[in-house]
C-alpha cells in the first residue's frame, strides 16, 4: 500500500499549537512515563515519529491523542524539552479540524482572527434577531409571563431547534472520526455485537472521566469534572426546565437551586482554568492556543451575564434584565455553535467516542493477533 | 584569489548558545567594511533557510563565497552549500567562522568573533593566524591531577628527562581507573595495567609526587609560573609507613570507603587500597575519635604503631613551587544518580551506579568479585538492619542496565558521556562471564559504538546473549520484592514491566568538583557544560587560552582510556617541546585584533 508523506505536516501543526516536535530523539522516555500507554495503543513517542515522518493518513486515523489526558509526565521527563504532551494536544486540535466536513474548524485553529470574526458575526446576528423578534411582539419592560420581550417558551424552541442543527453536524463529524479511526481498517474485524456490547462505556466515560483519574495528579481531573457536570446540569436546566428557571421574580428553589450549584462550578473552574493558564506553571498549562483562551473566556462571560440577568430579575429591574439576558445570548449561541461542532468543545463528543473505539479495536486487535498467531504456528508445522 | 571573489556572510545562530553573545550588528558593520563582502545579513535563532531562496539571492549578487558566522555554524552549512551549487558556485567556498569553537565564549566576545570573521573572509585558518608568540620557558612542569591523565603526562616528561610535580587532592594516585575492573573493549585488567604505572610515578626520580595536596594559587606569566601547593595534613609519615595494617586492624570506626564507592566501610585510619601510592596509611581526622576527643580517648593505633609514624601534630604546608607549563588532569565526577528520583536510586537497594558495580564486579572489591544482590543485616554495633552485600549473598537472576543516566538530557547534562555505552556493554559481558544463566538487558537511546573495535565488541555482546532494546526505560519501583522497570521496547512496538533483580545506572561524567576553582585560579575558561576549554577543538584540543596551560583527559570533556592516554601524551610532547626549545607559548589573548588581521592578510597574500 502506498504511503504518501507530507514533509510540511511538522509546520502544519505548529499553527495547532505543536512545538519543538523535530528535538524528539525517540527514547522512549514519554511512552514508558505514561500512565496511558498499555497496548495496542502506545504514545506519545509514535505519534511523535508519524509527525516528523509526515505520515498524516496514519496520524488522521490515530485515536492516541484522544486517550491523552495531557498530565504534563512525558514533557517534564523528555530530556530533548520537545514537548510531547503539548504535541498531542495540538494533534487533538488538528484531528477535530479533520474530523469536520465543512472545513470550518481548520480555519478557526489557524487564525484566532476568523475565529473572533465568526463569534461576533454570530454574536451580532444573534443579538439583531432575538432583538426584532422580541420588540415586534412582547414588550421591553417585561420579563416574564405574557407580553415578555424574549418568552421562554420561543427561546425554548430555539434552543430545541439549534440543538439538532449542532447534534446533526457533531454526529456527521463522530461519524467520519469512526470511519478515519476505525471504519476504514480492513485488517480489523469488527463485529457489530462488540459495538453493542461495549456501548455501555460512552456514558460512562462521558459522565465520570474516570479515566482522567488514572493521571499521577489528581486535582485536573476533580476541575475538568465539576466543569463539566456543571455545564450539563446547566444544559439540563435549560433544554427541560426553562420556563421555570424563567420564572420570577420569587426564587422557585425546586429549579434554581440546582441552577445555583452548576452556576458556582462554572465559575470557580473556569476561574481555576484561567488563574492557571495566565501564570503557567504547571505543565498543562504553560502553553495555550488562542482557542483555548476564547473558551474560557466565553465561558465566564456567558457564566457572569446569566448571573447579572438572573439577579436583575430577582430585583424586579425587568428592562435591564431583559437586556442582559440579550447580552447573554448573544455570547451562549455562538459559543454553542461555533465551539461545539468546530472547536475546543467538540472533544466532549471525540473523546469518549475514543474511549470507546479504543476498547473495540483492542477486542479485534487481540482477536486478529490470535489468528496471525495461529496462522504462523501452522505454516511451522512439517507438511 | 581574494580580489576576485564576491562573499556573502550570514550570521545564523543557534538557540543553545552561550548566555554571553556577540554584538551581532557591531560584527556586522565590521564584515560589510572588507571590501570583498558583498551582502552581510543576520538570519536570527535557528533559522527555517530555503535553499531555492537563497540560490535566487546568490545568483543575483553574483556570490563566489559564502562565509557563515555563529557559534557552530557548520550546523547551516548544507543548505547554503546546496544554494551556492545552484547559483553556479564552488559549493567547497562556504566557508565557516565559528565563534563559540574559537573561544568567543568568555571575556571579549566580540573582539574574538571579529577576529575569527576576518580569517573566514579572508579563508585563512584561524588557528594559523593566531599562533601566539613565545616566551622563555622554566624547566620544570606541574601536572594537577593523578589519575591515568596526570600519570601518563608526568611519565612522558619525566622519562624525557625533565623534573615533574604531579599533585594529587587524594591520598593516592591511581584515580577512578584504580576503581575500574576492566577494560573496554580489550577486556584487559584495569588494576593490572595502572599498578605499574603507578609504582613507576612513585618511584621516578623526576616526579615529585605530592598526594592529599590541592593547588591553591597560580601567579607569574606563561613560562614562568608561581604555585602554591597546600599539602594537607596526613597524619601518617609517608615514608615511613610500611602498610603493616597494624592501626587499621585496632579502629574502631567505620566510615564509607570512598575507593569502593560506599558499598563498604573502611577505617578512620585507612589506605584506600592495597596497591595504593604512595603506599602509607591515612588519618581520617574528620571521623578520628582521638582528634575528634581533642586527644582524651582511643589513641589505639597510635599505641599500636611500631614504627612511630602517625603524628597527630601533623599540620598543612603551603609549598611554593616553580614551574613553567601547567597540564590540568583533574578528570571528573560520576552524575549524582539520586537526583533522577524515578530511577529509585538511593532507596531501592539493588539499583546501584556503575562505579558501585565496577566495585561489586572487581575481584579486589567486597565480595571477591562475586555478583550478588544487597541482603538485610543486623549491623551488631548499632543494633539497626543494614543492606549490605555479603559474599555469599543471592545472585541476581536478571539484571537491567539503564544507559544515558544525566546524560543527553536537558533536565540534568545536554551532552553526551561518551563512555556509558561503552561501559554498560562491558557491564553486560561481566554480568555474562560471571553468571551465565543471568539474563541481562540493556536499554539504550542510541547506541555510541564509536571507537576502534568498539563495534566488534557491541556485535559480540549481542552474541553472548544479551537482550539489547532500544528504548530509555523510564522508571523503576519495587514490586513484590524484586524491581520492576517499565519502558519502551521501541523496535519491537511495545512496552514493557520487566521484573528483574538489579539495575545499574550507566551514570554520565561531570566535571570534578573544584574545577570551577581551579579555572578560577588559573584564570582559563570553562565551556558551557563545565569542562575546561581547549584553545581550539580542531588544531589545538590541548592548549588553553592562557600560554603554558594544557588539558588532558576528561576535564577537557568525556573520554575514554585510550582517548585519555593519547591526548596526555599529546600534551608531553608540547610541555617537552617547549622545554627542549626554551620556549613556550604565551597567551593567545596577546594578540591585539589588528596583528591577527595583518596575519591573516599576509597569509591570504593580500
Amino acid at each position: 500500500m502506498a504511503v504518501l508523506a507530507n514533509p510540511r505536516l511538522v509546520s502544519e501543526l505548529e499553527h495547532y499549537g505543536a512545538q519543538d516536535v523535530v528535538k524528539c530523539y525517540h527514547c522512549g522516555n514519554c511512552t514508558a512515563a505514561c500512565p496511558f500507554s498499555r497496548e495496542p495503543f502506545i504514545f506519545p513517542r509514535k505519534s511523535m515519529r508519524f509527525l516528523q515522518m509526515g505520515l498524516e493518513d496514519k496520524l488522521r486515523g490515530n485515536l492516541e491523542p484522544w486517550l491523552c489526558y495531557y498530565c504534563g509526565e512525558c514533557s517534564e521527563q523528555c530530556p530533548r524539552e520537545a514537548e510531547p504532551g503539548e504535541t498531542m494536544m495540538a494533534m487533538r486540535r488538528w484531528l477535530t479540524g479533520q474530523y469536520d466536513f465543512t472545513g470550518i474548524s481548520k480555519l478557526f485553529y489557524r487564525s484566532w482572527k476568523v475565529e473572533l470574526f465568526a463569534i461576533l458575526l454570530v454574536a451580532l446576528l444573534t443579538g439583531i434577531g432575538f432583538f426584532l423578534y422580541g420588540s415586534s411582539r412582547g414588550d421591553i419592560g417585561i420579563y416574564d409571563g405574557p407580553g415578555a420581550f424574549l418568552p421562554s417558551s420561543m427561546v425554548h424552541w430555539f434552543d430545541w431547534g439549534m440543538a439538532a442543527v449542532l447534534a446533526g453536524l457533531l454526529l456527521v463529524n463522530c461519524v467520519r472520526m469512526w470511519w478515519f479511526t476505525t471504519g476504514r481498517d480492513r485488517t480489523l474485524h469488527i463485529p457489530l455485537s462488540s459495538y453493542v456490547q461495549k456501548a455501555w462505556l460512552l456514558p460512562v466515560h462521558f459522565f465520570t472521566q474516570k479515566r482522567y483519574r488514572e493521571c499521577n495528579r489528581k486535582r485536573p481531573w476533580l476541575i475538568h469534572l465539576v466543569l463539566m457536570l456543571s455545564y450539563v446540569t446547566m444544559l439540563v436546566l435549560i433544554m427541560f426546565f426553562l420556563h421555570a428557571m424563567q420564572s420570577g421574580p420569587a426564587i422557585r428553589w425546586t429549579a434554581h437551586v440546582f441552577g445555583y450549584a452548576a452556576t458556582i462550578g462554572l465559575l470557580g473552574t473556569v476561574a481555576f482554568a484561567l488563574r492557571g493558564r495566565v501564570r503557567s506553571v504547571e505543565t498543562h498549562y504553560r502553553h495555550s492556543h488562542e482557542t483555548d483562551w476564547m473558551f474560557l473566556i466565553m465561558l465566564a462571560y456567558v457564566a457572569l451575564t446569566g448571573i447579572v440577568q438572573h439577579v436583575l430579575h430577582r430585583a424586579g429591574n425587568a428592562p435591564a434584565a431583559n437586556v442582559v439576558y440579550l447580552a447573554h445570548l448573544m455570547g451562549v449561541v455562538p459559543m454553542l455553535v461555533l465551539e461545539v461542532p468546530f472547536s475546543k468543545w467538540a472533544h466532549m463528543a471525540y473523546r469518549p467516542l475514543a474511549m470507546y473505539f479504543a476498547e473495540v479495536q483492542t477486542e479485534a486487535i487481540t482477536a486478529r493477533e490470535k489468528d496471525r498467531a495461529a496462522i504462523r504456528a501452522a505454516g511451522s508445522q512439517p507438511a | 584569489m581574494i580580489s576576485e571573489s564576491r562573499i556573502g556572510v550570514y550570521f545564523c545562530r543557534r538557540s543553545s548558545s552561550p548566555a554571553g553573545q556577540a554584538d551581532l550588528a557591531e560584527l556586522s558593520r565590521y564584515a560589510a567594511a572588507f571590501p570583498h563582502v558583498t551582502d552581510v545579513k543576520d538570519f536570527g535563532e535557528l533559522p527555517h533557510l530555503d535553499p531555492e531562496a537563497l540560490t535566487r539571492e546568490f545568483t543575483k549578487l553574483r556570490l563566489t563565497t559564502v562565509v557563515i558566522a555563529g557559534d557552530s555554524p557548520g550546523f547551516f552549512k548544507p543548505a547554503f552549500a546546496r544554494a551556492l551549487a545552484e547559483a553556479d558556485g564552488d559549493p567547497e567556498r562556504v566557508r565557516l567562522a565559528s565563534f563559540r569553537e574559537h573561544g568567543a565564549l568568555y571575556g571579549n566576545i566580540t573582539e574574538r568573533a571579529k577576529a575569527v570573521l576576518c580569517c573566514a573572509i579572508y579563508g585563512v585558518p584561524y588557528g594559523l593566524a593566531t599562533v601566539p608568540d613565545t616566551t622563555p620557558v622554566h624547566p620544570d612542569t606541574l601536572v594537577v591531577g593523578g589519575g591515568i591523565a596526570g600519570m601518563q603526562a608526568a611519565l612522558e616528561i619525566a622519562d624525557g628527562g625533565m623534573k615533574v610535580y604531579l599533585v594529587e587532592r587524594e591520598p593516592t594516585i591511581g584515580g577512578h581507573m584504580a576503581m575500574f575492573d576492566k577494560t573496554f573493549p580489550t577486556l584487559d585488567c584495569a588494576a593490572c595495567i595502572l599498578t605499574p604505572k603507578m609504582v613507576s610515578v612513585g618511584q621516578h626520580e623526576m616526579i615529585e609526587l605530592m598526594t592529599w595536596s590541592e593547588v591553591e594559587k597560580v601567579s607569574g606569566t606563561p613560562g614562568a609560573y608561581r604555585v602554591q601547593v597546600r599539602r594537607k595534613a596526613r597524619y601518617v609519615d609517608a615514608d615511613a609507613c610500611v602498610a603493616c595494617h597494624a592501626c587499621m586492624e585496632v579502629c574502631p570506626i567505620r566510615v564509607d570507603s570512598e575507593f569502593d564507592s560506599g558499598i563498604t566501610t573502611r577505617k578512620a585510619i585507612y589506605i584506600p587500597f592495597p596497591q595504593a601510592v604512595p603506599n602509607s596509611y591515612i588519618l581520617d581526622a574528620a571521623n578520628c575519635t582521638y582528634v575528634q576527643s581533642e586527644r582524651q580517648k582511643c589513641g589505639a593505633c597510635l599505641k599500636r604503631c611500631a614504627k612511630d609514624c602517625i603524628h597527630f601534630d601533623d599540620v598543612d604546608q603551603v609549598i611554593e613551587l616553580e614551574v613553567g607549563n601547567i597540564i590540568l588532569a583533574t578528570g571528573y565526577d560520576v552524575f549524582d544518580a539520586t537526583r533522577i528520583e524515578r530511577y529509585g536510586y538511593g532507596h531501592l537497594p539493588n539499583v546501584l551506579t556503575a562505579l558501585e558495580f565496577e566495585r561489586l564486579t572487581n575481584a579486589s572489591g567486597p565480595t571477591g568479585g562475586n555478583i550478588v544482590m544487597k541482603t538485610k543485616k543486623l549491623n551488631k554495633r548499632t543494633k539497626q538492619e543494614e543492606w549490605v552485600f555479603d559474599p555469599e549473598g543471592p545472585r541476581p537472576e536478571s539484571i537491567a542496565i539503564i544507559h544515558c543516566v544525566g546524560s543527553r538530557d536537558a533536565n540534568y547534562n545536554p551532552y553526551c558521556s561518551r563512555v556509558c555505552c561503552m561501559y554498560s556493554l562491558k557491564f553486560a559481558h561481566l554480568v555474562k562471564e560471571k553468571l551465565p544463566n543471568a539474563k541481562c538487558y540493556e536499554y539504550y537511546i542510541d547506541m555510541r559504538a564509536f571507537g576502534k573495535g568498539y563495534e566488534d565488541f557491541f556485535e559480540r555482546i549481542k552474541d553472548e546473549g544479551v537482550f539489547v532494546v532500544r528504548g530509555r526505560s523510564a522508571k523503576v519501583t519495587e514490586k513484590d520484592g524484586g524491581l520492576l522497570l517499565r519502558g519502551e521496547d521501541i523496535l519491537s512496538d511495545k512496552v514493557m514491566e520487566f521484573p528483574v533483580d538489579m539495575v545499574l545506572l550507566a551514570v554520565g561524567l561531570e566535571p570534578a568538583p573544584g574545577t570551577g576553582e581551579l579555572a578560577s585560579v588559573l584564570g582559563i575558561p570553562r565551556d558551557e557544560d563545565g569542562w575546561f576549554q581547549e584553545l581550539d577543538y580542531n588544531t589545538d584540543p590541548t592548549g588553553t587560552e592562557r600560554g603554558g596551560v594544557y588539558v588532558a583527559g576528561v576535564c577537557q570533556g568525556p573520554k575514554d582510556i585510550p582517548d585519555t592516554v593519547a591526548q596526555a601524551s599529546a600534551v608531553a610532547a608540547r610541555v617537552l617541546r617547549s622545554i627542549v626549545s626554551h620556549r613556550g607559548q604565551d597567551s593567545r589573548s596577546s594578540l591585539p585584533l589588528a596583528q591577527i588581521e595583518s596575519r591573516a592578510r599576509r597569509l591570504a597574500g593580500v
